[in-house]
């Protein structure tokens, strides 16, 4: 019975959602109001299960450091919630700026390496001739071209060096290269949402596996749904 | 004292100095810094995890004003807050009390509510996505063309129905992501970084203050 | 004329009708398209089947339920391809959602019908809160960042497994299915360029276009981009799932986007003549 239950929930709640393609209606605000209350509610549990785990077999239980840390970590914690108090909002900055530090510190030591040298190696690297491969060497031509010219592109916006011949030409290459690439990541694009569309549909059609159930439910609250927004427009139509 | 405690100054120097402690030691090996740079990465995860429930209390804030003022759609501001509130609780984790994430309710909420609900907010893009497609996707001048050639090249690389008949395709798909769009997104990243750098030294500097603003809360 | 005008400004509802009939009826009636396999599922294929025996393989299921119906099935495919080999996996995730995606793996792979020992072979370490700060602490300390695995609630260092497992220099593949941040560029950031950990990416397509340059760099070693690779790489494991049969599905949406496009086009050409020009 729960698993029915489940069954039709699941389904009403995609469809209901669904229902926004039509036209913006209860149905949808019902689904879109479970879906923020839910997605909002459901990470208390981890994160609140981490810190439990940390105190009972993380060591911190330990007397000195680790004890005097977790308490200092626990009034930090609770300085978050004063961004709800107008007048101590200042104290919610405290534990904010530990984290956008610690943050900003981990990130900064290796995106140089990571993001910057490590990408010049590559386009360095590139080999500008290979005798027995011609595809290869245009490429890696067409590569070492096009990088910089993007990098160009960004680094002199708005700047009057922009207006000289060479500088023209570095635009234009970049500007085609970046269409190009765009036009790479709209397809990319299709792809990934198509997908997530295919997937939901399997799930309403009951494709293993998912449970069977879900096509017989997909009929029923498909036809409800779309009857009654259809009957909606209809009466309130033939009323006006 | 509160007018010393609310000075801008605190929070920038503690970012200063823990920014510099999770840097420094990574380039310089000084042992006390990297144990406390260790630590502090462990500790650090205990705070963030303790800010579960800013979100919760702002969405209790705001939904539960317009249920409290019967504003428009108030009615809806009552759902959330009721799977807001219930989500919470069954999901603190109390195994004792059979709360937390194997809590029946807890996981009916997520298998059968938030997961069917995730999965199709993300997917009514593509209904857009075609629709935009077929209204916009125009070639009005080169580089739009370059763009529309390149997009529709792309699609039916990704599609098994072109390229069984004609493998060519994905060849040339191949070489749309493997040139221009390396060469795009190379830069890209190139700049990206070059920009992460400059936020931190902002930052380093105290002049980057946009993570501290805001005024707060409601009266 | 007044006809291609009327094309162009038809009811965008029509348009989303149009796609679910495209999607849904290749899953009612599938049409057997055969699927060329291309070289990205078979880097993939190769690169796991070459991990040596006794190899300590992180797999980390990046993502939410949101992103479930594009990398569900490469997770599930993967799983499989880990579990049939002599090496141990530690399961661990960045995303909130991650470890309750695992467990609805579990609903549909068993893995002691490969013969795995959970905490021997296997184990699932659940999620760190924290994202790029979270992946730098267990990089550094592994059983210190995550003190408890999330399956028995026991304490890490209980698990035969993880009795020589401490810091990312004991890892020899990172396996990343994401969707976002924190994903690839984390991972490079805190455990391959401090510990030269090598590391492969399943991602969905929108984040593809941005894993060009790594993938050109040799930073990561395979990339398996959304769901038609997946399909492929389930068909090289001769165990098709999910993404086999959503195959014909992306061929026919494609196939519908494309015609869109290129009716569209043709409509504002054709009718633009009649505009006078009008761009």
């Amino acid at each position: 019975m729960v698993d029915l239950l489940a069954v039709y929930v699941a389904v009403f709640l995609t469809l209901a959602l669904y229902s926004m393609l039509y036209k913006d209606t209860a149905w949808y605000r019902i689904a879109e109001s479970v879906y923020l209350g839910v997605a909002v509610g459901y990470g208390v549990s981890l994160d609140l299960l981490y810190v439990r785990n940390q105190w009972a077999t993380g060591g911190w239980a330990t007397p000195g450091i680790m004890l005097g840390g977790f308490i200092i970590a626990l009034v930090l914690g609770v300085l978050w919630y004063f961004r709800f108090i107008k007048q101590y909002f200042y104290l919610y900055r405290w534990p904010l700026s530990i984290i956008v530090g610690t943050g900003i510190g981990l990130a900064l030591r290796a995106v140089i390496f990571v993001q910057f040298t490590d990408m010049i190696k590559a386009q360095v690297k590139l080999n500008l001739w290979i005798a027995n491969d011609m595809m290869t060497t245009f490429n890696n031509i067409l590569i070492f071209i096009m990088v910089p010219c993007v990098l160009l592109y960004f680094w002199f916006t708005g700047a009057k060096i922009r207006e000289t011949a060479p500088m023209k030409v570095v635009d234009k290459i970049a500007r085609y290269t970046m269409m190009a690439g765009f036009g790479s990541a709209f397809g990319y694009t299709v792809l990934t949402r198509f997908s997530m569309f295919i997937g939901r549909a399997q799930f309403l059609l009951g494709i293993t596996p998912n449970p069977p159930e879900n096509k017989i439910a997909f009929i029923v609250l498909g036809v409800l749904i779309l009857g009654s927004m259809v009957a909606y427009d209809l009466f309130f139509k033939k009323k006006s | 004292m509160s007018n010393i405690l609310r000075r801008i100054e605190i929070p920038i120097f503690l970012t200063i100095v823990f920014t510099l402690i999770q840097v420094v030691p990574y380039y310089v090996y000084i042992q006390p810094l990297d144990d406390a740079a260790s630590y502090i990465q462990r500790w650090i995860l205990i705070v963030l995890a303790l800010a579960t429930f800013v979100g919760v209390i702002s969405i209790l804030q705001v939904h539960g004003k317009n249920v409290a003022k019967r504003s428009k759609g108030w009615y809806f501001s009552v759902i959330v807050l009721v799977f807001t509130i219930v989500m919470a609780l069954v999901g603190l984790p109390l195994a004792e009390v059979g709360l937390g994430d194997k809590n029946p309710v807890y996981l009916f909420l997520f298998n059968y509510m938030l997961q069917p609900l995730s999965g199709t907010m993300y997917s009514i893009i593509a209904f857009f996505i075609a629709s935009a497609a077929f209204r916009a996707f125009r070639a009005r001048n080169i580089e739009a063309s370059i763009v529309l050639v390149s997009g529709l090249l792309m699609l039916i690389s990704n599609a098994p129905l072109f390229t069984v008949f004609w493998p060519p395709f994905k060849t040339i798909g191949t070489w749309i992501f493997a040139v221009p769009n390396m060469a795009t997104n190379r830069a890209i990243t190139i700049g990206a970084a070059l920009g992460l750098i400059a936020l931190a030294v902002r930052t380093l500097m105290g002049i980057e203050r946009g993570y501290l603003r805001g005024g707060g809360a409601e009266q | 004329m007044a006809f291609l005008e009327k094309f162009m400004d038809m009811d965008r509802r029509w348009v989303y009708l149009l796609s679910w009939i495209f999607v849904l009826a290749p899953l009612l009636y599938p049409l057997g398209l055969p699927i060329p396999i291309n070289q990205e599922a078979i880097k993939w294929y190769d690169t796991i089947d070459k991990i040596p025996n006794g190899s300590v393989v992180i797999f980390a299921p990046m993502y939410g339920t949101s992103g479930m119906p594009e990398l569900f099935p490469m997770t599930v495919a993967t799983m499989r391809h880990l579990w049939s080999k002599d090496i141990k996996v530690i399961v661990v995730g960045f995303w909130t959602e991650g470890p309750l995606v695992f467990r609805t793996l579990l609903t549909q792979v068993d893995p002691t019908s490969y013969g795995k020992v959970y905490g021997t072979d296997w184990i699932n370490l659940g999620y760190i809160p924290g994202s790029e700060t979270a992946m730098a602490s267990f990089a550094k300390d592994i059983p210190g960042t995550v003190s408890s695995d999330f399956i028995l609630g026991q304490p890490t260092t209980s698990f035969p497994m993880m009795a020589n497992i401490k810091t990312a220099a004991d890892i020899d593949l990172i396996i990343s299915i994401e969707t976002g941040t924190p994903g690839a560029t984390e991972w490079l950031r805190q455990w391959q360029a401090p510990y030269g950990v090598p590391m492969i990416v399943g991602c969905i397509g929108v984040s593809v276009p941005g894993m060009a340059p790594f993938l050109q760099s040799g930073q990561i070693g395979a990339l398996l981009p959304g769901l038609t690779s997946s399909a492929e790489y389930e068909l090289l494991l001769k165990k098709p799932g999910l993404a086999v049969a959503g195959v014909d599905a992306v061929s026919m949406s494609h196939l519908m986007v494309v015609a869109l496009v290129i009716l569209g086009n043709i409509a504002y050409f054709a009718t633009r003549g009649s505009k006078g020009g009008k761009k």
